[in-house]
C-alpha cells in the first residue's frame, strides 16, 4: 500500500538523514583549523574544554539550525507557491537582515561588544517583514506578496549599496562584504541564544502549516473547501519564514542556495509531498551547513572560505541544471 | 424527502457585477442534481457559494443551521467540492492525490488511519482508477487524472458533493462512466449512505438521463426548476439556449442533442 509505505519511507529517511547529520556534527567537533591548515582532536585536555566550548560547539550548532533554518524554510515556501525555485530569500527577511547588520557596521558599532551585529539583523529582518505586510496588505493573492518581496529586497540592497558606498574607509566597506558572504567562523554560544527565540517560533508556524500545504497541493479553491483556508497558510509560512530565516541571517550572514537545493533533492524521496518534505528537508539543510562548514576547514592554509561562497558555489551549476532540466520538461510538454 | 440544503435571497457580487440574484433554493438530502445554463449564467458562482467557497448575502443553511455558522472543518466534512478543471501541483501518486480529500477529516499527511484508508481505496473503486493508484498523477491522460480527481472528492464521503463541470474535455467514454459514478454516489450505492450532488452540467442529454433534477440558470437567476422533462423541454432550450434541439428517446431515455443555432436578440424567436 504505497500511502502506508510512503509513510513509512518518510520516516526511514528522516532516520537516516538525522543520523548522517550527528555523524557529520561529530566529525565537526573534532575537526580544527589553525594557521597551519586542518587539525584533527581537541587540542589536548587542558584546552579540550575551552576548544570545544568556546570554538567548536557553537560553530557545530549553528551550522546545524541555519542549515536546518533555510531547508524547512525552502520547503515550505515551495509548497506554498507550488513552485520550485522559491527560496528563502524571496520574501526579503534576509537581505532585511542584511542591511540592519551594514548598518550597524556602518556607525561604528560592531566592534567590541559584537551583539549589536546580530541585534541590529533581527531588527532589520522584522521591520522587512512589518514592510511586506504593509506592502501585501490584506491581499491573500500569492503574486502581491512575492512581488512586495522582490520589491523589500531591491530596495534593501540599494541601500546595502549605499552604505557601502559611505562606508568610512575601505576596510570598513571589507569588513561589510565579509560579514555579507556569510560565516559560521567566531560565533559564540551567545550567537546561538540569540538566533533561536526567532528561529523556534519560526519554525513552529511554518510547521503549522503542513497539513495546509498538502490541501493547497490542489489548488487554492480546493484547499479551503478541505477546510484549509490559504490565506492562513500563507500567513504562517511567511512569518514564520521570515522570523526563522530573519534569526538565522542575523547570526551567519546570508548563506544562500541551500533553502533552494535540499528541498529539490529531497522531494522526489517523498513522494512530492508538501508536508512529508519538511522534516528531511530541516535535516538535509542541517547536513548540508555541516558539511559544507566542514569541508571549509579542511582546505589548505589561507583565508578561511566563507560558508555562502560554498554554498553558492555548489548551488549555482545546481540550479543550472535545475533550469534545463525544466526546460526538457516544458518541451517535451510540447511535444 | 426533507430539505437538507436550502439558499434564501443568496446574491454573489464581483465588484458591480452581479453573478447570481437573490436565488433560493431547497435541495433535498439526496439526489442527482444537473445545474445547467449559458456560459457567464453565474453557475459556477452559485456552486462556489453553496460549497462556502464564495462571499454572499442572503443565507445558505445545511439542515436548518447556517453554512457560515460551521467550522471549517465541520463544513469541508459535509460539503465536498471539485473544482472545474482541477489542477494537481505537484506529481503525487494517485493514491497520495486521493488521500488529500481526508484531509477534511483532521488526517495528517503523514499517517493516514484505517477509517483514511478505507475511504480512499473505496474512492479508487468507485471511479475504476484503482489498478492507477501507484502512477505519478503527471503521468496519466486528462480522461484517467479526472476520475482520481473525482475520487478525491469521493474519498471525503460528505453528504453532498459540489462538482463544476465534472464532465468538459472529456471523451464520450469517461463522460458516462463519470455520470454514473455521480449517480451511483447520490444513490448511496455500495456502502455509502445516499447523498446530495449538483452538477454544473452542458451536455443536456446526460442532464436529462442522469439527473432526478434540473436547475436552468441564465443571467444570475434559477428560472426553471423540476424534473428534467419540464426543464429541458424544447421550448425552454429554445429560449434560455437560444438553440433549436433536436428532441427523440431512445431505449425509453431522452435525447436532447443542441442541432442549430437561433441567430438575433435573446426573446426574437418567441
Amino acid at each position: 500500500m504505497s500511502a502506508a509505505t510512503g509513510t513509512g519511507r518518510h520516516w526511514r529517511l528522516c532516520a537516516m538523514l538525522g543520523v548522517l547529520a550527528l555523524v557529520a556534527a561529530a566529525l565537526s567537533l573534532l575537526l580544527g583549523r589553525s594557521s597551519g591548515g586542518p587539525t584533527l582532536g581537541l587540542g589536548g585536555p587542558e584546552l579540550e574544554s575551552v576548544i570545544l566550548r568556546e570554538i567548536r560547539l557553537p560553530r557545530t550548532l549553528l551550522a546545524l539550525l541555519v542549515g536546518g533554518t533555510l531547508g524547512l524554510c525552502g520547503a515550505a515556501l515551495q509548497g506554498l507557491l507550488r513552485n520550485p525555485l522559491a527560496e528563502p530569500g524571496l520574501l526579503g527577511a534576509s537581505s532585511g537582515a542584511a542591511l540592519g547588520a551594514v548598518l550597524v557596521f556602518y556607525f561604528g558599532l560592531a566592534g567590541g561588544d559584537s551583539l549589536l551585529l546580530p541585534l541590529g539583523a533581527v531588527l532589520g529582518s522584522l521591520l522587512s517583514l512589518a514592510l511586506l505586510y504593509a506592502l501585501a496588505g490584506k491581499s491573500s493573492d500569492l503574486l502581491t506578496v512575492v512581488l512586495a518581496g522582490i520589491a523589500i529586497n531591491a530596495f534593501t540592497a540599494a541601500l546595502t549599496s549605499l552604505v557601502l558606498n559611505f562606508a568610512p574607509s575601505p576596510y570598513a566597506a571589507l569588513e561589510i562584504l565579509f560579514w555579507m558572504l556569510g560565516s559560521l567562523a567566531d560565533r559564540s554560544l551567545v550567537h546561538v541564544w540569540l538566533a533561536l527565540p526567532l528561529m523556534i517560533p519560526g519554525w513552529l508556524l511554518v510547521i503549522a502549516a503542513a497539513r495546509g500545504l498538502d490541501a493547497l497541493t490542489l489548488g487554492e479553491e480546493t484547499a479551503a473547501s478541505l477546510g484549509f483556508d490559504p490565506r492562513r497558510t500563507q500567513w504562517l509560512v511567511v512569518t514564520g519564514t521570515a522570523l526563522a530565516v530573519g534569526g538565522a541571517v542575523a547570526v551567519t550572514g546570508v548563506v544562500g542556495f541551500i533553502g533552494l537545493v535540499v528541498p529539490h533533492l529531497l522531494r522526489p524521496w517523498v513522494g512530492h509531498h508538501p508536508s512529508r518534505l519538511l522534516l528531511p528537508s530541516f535535516l538535509g539543510g542541517a547536513l548540508l551547513a555541516t558539511l559544507a562548514d566542514g569541508a571549509i576547514r579542511l582546505m589548505p592554509p589561507g583565508p578561511e572560505l566563507k560558508l555562502g561562497v560554498v554554498t553558492a558555489l555548489l548551488g549555482a551549476p545546481f540550479f543550472l541544471r535545475l533550469v534545463i532540466s525544466s526546460r526538457n520538461v516544458a518541451v517535451s510538454r510540447d511535444e | 424527502m426533507t430539505m437538507a440544503l436550502v439558499t434564501d435571497a443568496v446574491e454573489v457580487r464581483y465588484g458591480a457585477r452581479c453573478a447570481v440574484r437573490a436565488t433560493s433554493l431547497a435541495l433535498e438530502t439526496s439526489g442527482f442534481v444537473a445545474l445547467v445554463g449559458p456560459n457567464g449564467a453565474g453557475k459556477s458562482s452559485l456552486l462556489k457559494a453553496l460549497a462556502g467557497l464564495a462571499s454572499h448575502t442572503g443565507t445558505i443553511t445545511w439542515q436548518g443551521r447556517a453554512l457560515g455558522a460551521l467550522a471549517a472543518r465541520e463544513r469541508a466534512r459535509t460539503i465536498a467540492y471539485l473544482a472545474q478543471a482541477s489542477t494537481v501541483h505537484w506529481p503525487l501518486c494517485a493514491r497520495d492525490v486521493v488521500t488529500l480529500g481526508r484531509l477534511a477529516h483532521g488526517h495528517y499527511g503523514m499517517a493516514p488511519s484505517a477509517a483514511d484508508r478505507e475511504a480512499v481505496e473505496w474512492a479508487l473503486t468507485q471511479t475504476a482508477t484503482t489498478e492507477l493508484a501507484d502512477r505519478s498523477i503527471s503521468a496519466l491522460s486528462v480522461g484517467e487524472r479526472a476520475r482520481v480527481l473525482l475520487a478525491r472528492a469521493l474519498a471525503v464521503r460528505a453528504p453532498v458533493l459540489i462538482v463544476d463541470e465534472p464532465i468538459a474535455m472529456l471523451d464520450p467514454f469517461h463522460q458516462l462512466e463519470i455520470m454514473g459514478v455521480l449517480a451511483r454516489y447520490a444513490r448511496g450505492a455500495d456502502g455509502g449512505a445516499p447523498a446530495l450532488v449538483v452538477a454544473v452540467l452542458h451536455d443536456l442529454t446526460l442532464a436529462a438521463r442522469f439527473c432526478g433534477r434540473v436547475l436552468l440558470m441564465t443571467d444570475g437567476c434559477v428560472v426553471e426548476d423540476g424534473a428534467p422533462a419540464a426543464t429541458l423541454s424544447a421550448d425552454n432550450v429554445r429560449r434560455h439556449y437560444h438553440v433549436e434541439p433536436f428532441v427523440a428517446q431512445h431505449e425509453g431515455e431522452p435525447v436532447i442533442v443542441p442541432w442549430r443555432s437561433l441567430r438575433g436578440a435573446p426573446g426574437a424567436h418567441d
